[in-house]
């Protein structure tokens, strides 16, 4: 689902929020100071530039009042260390909304069933609040959220809200001690279990590329349609234009035919060794 | 606790396919159990001589070891298998069980089974294909865990 293409210059965020989701993830919750960048559509990301550090791709979990941006961000290099050290009041870049969209309307009159894996959540954040904010018009809402540990779970103060209004949420982690109410196992066990009507089921799913490859092989042995199954792909954003070419995986370029893509066309580029 | 038919039974994921015939040699060792949250089924190095079939609830399997927490080695659901143990000798537990939540559960007298089994191989080939795709099932589960499932790509560096 493409959407026009956003303005290449940055917009002055500053940084209204932050919250420690984990050990190394943050969200932060950002409001423009001048012109907001234009309204995006979840499973989107903007490029968020940390000034004299560098600029990378985040995607986008939500909005808050004031046109503000939630962005969760795992630091795993030098700009997104110095993404989550931001504290409030300090100025970032945006540009964007970029790239493809959940299509979470798409899904309506059937389930929805939304898989994530560590911080593939949150990408998928936003497609959740859209669909529980038009909860009538989708028949089960359905969430499975796989981590490492019960401690590198995301989003774990929103859970309670997901299910008041109508989400069913299932966690499951690869390990736990006594005490641990949720299940322990890999994401894809659940799926066997899941109160949803295969054939009238929409799945979006975000983690990394072996965890999706995984969940959607699952996902069509139950009988959910191949074309029904989106996944949230990745590679080196740059540009966000399509003009770069750094975030090319075969015939696509990420920024702008991804990052969500159907199954059927992600297929094949997920089993390529080195692409 | 109260007995099962074997229709009851023949309903339970883990026997679906079951021939009529074995379903009520099955039926004969099997009753319905519920389980209170937090009750223990068994415990690691015990002798295996039940099996359960979950219908509803959760059951932990877990490890317990000296000034540690007990760990969880992975959860059971509506479905499920609790207990690879009583077919394989010399049947002694290798994990403990014990449920998450209130369970219930069809529990199977693994003595009587066994010994069913050696009577009729049908039964006991029956038996082995389930038991083995739940063991499969799981072996699978595991090699997944074991390859960090949600970790970052080796290459990751500043990607969303």
């Amino acid at each position: 689902m493409t959407v026009a293409a956003a303005p290449a210059l940055p917009a002055r965020y500053q940084v209204a929020g932050r919250l420690a989701e984990t050990d190394d993830t943050v969200t932060l919750d950002l409001r423009p100071v001048d012109q907001p960048i234009p309204p995006h559509q979840p499973g989107q990301f903007t490029m968020l530039y940390a000034p004299g550090i560098g600029e990378v791709p985040v995607s986008i979990s939500g909005t808050g009042p004031d046109l503000r941006l939630v962005q969760t961000v795992r630091a795993v290099g030098a700009v997104t260390r110095a993404l989550c050290a931001c504290r409030p009041g300090r100025m970032l870049g945006v540009r964007g909304p970029y790239g493809t969209h959940w299509d979470v309307a798409g899904a309506a009159g059937g389930d929805l069933l939304i898989v994530a894996g560590g911080i593939g959540l949150a990408p998928l954040r936003g497609a959740l609040l859209t669909a529980l904010g038009h909860r009538d018009q989708y028949r089960r809402i359905v969430v499975l959220i796989g981590a490492r540990s019960p401690q590198e779970l995301i989003f774990v103060r929103d859970l309670g809200e997901w299910r008041r209004h109508g989400a069913d949420v299932e966690l499951t982690v690869d390990r736990a001690a006594a005490g641990w109410a949720g299940h322990v196992g890999v994401v894809t066990q659940l799926l066997a279990r899941v109160p949803v009507d295969p054939g009238r089921t929409t799945a979006l799913v975000c983690g990394p590329e072996i965890m999706m490859r995984l969940t959607a092989r699952e996902l069509l042995a139950l009988g959910v349609p191949a074309a029904r199954v989106r996944v949230s792909l990745e590679r080196n954003m740059r540009c966000g234009v399509a003009e770069c070419g750094h975030c090319q995986l075969g015939p696509l370029l990420l920024c702008r035919d991804g990052p969500v893509v159907s199954y059927p066309a992600a297929a094949p580029l997920l089993a390529i060794r080195e692409l | 606790m109260s007995g099962v038919t074997p229709d009851e039974l023949g309903e339970h994921a883990f026997l679906r396919g079951m021939t009529a015939r074995h379903l009520v040699v099955l039926s004969r060792a099997s009753w319905e159990a519920p389980v209170r949250a937090g009750q223990r089924l068994f415990e690691e190095g015990d002798a295996a001589h039940r099996f359960w079939l979950l219908r509803s609830g959760q059951v932990a399997l877990d490890l317990h070891s000296p000034g540690r927490r007990g760990l969880i080695v992975e959860t059971l659901g509506p479905g499920d298998l609790v207990g690879l143990s009583w077919l394989v000798p010399p049947y002694h537990w290798q994990f403990g069980a014990a449920a998450v939540q209130d369970t219930v559960t069809f529990e199977l007298n693994a003595i009587a089974i066994r010994a069913a089994c050696e009577e009729d191989p049908g039964l006991g080939y029956a038996l082995l294909q389930r038991v083995m795709a739940a063991a499969s099932s799981r072996l699978h589960a595991t090699r997944v865990r074991i390859l960090d499932l949600y970790g970052a790509p080796d290459a990751a560096q500043d990607r969303p």
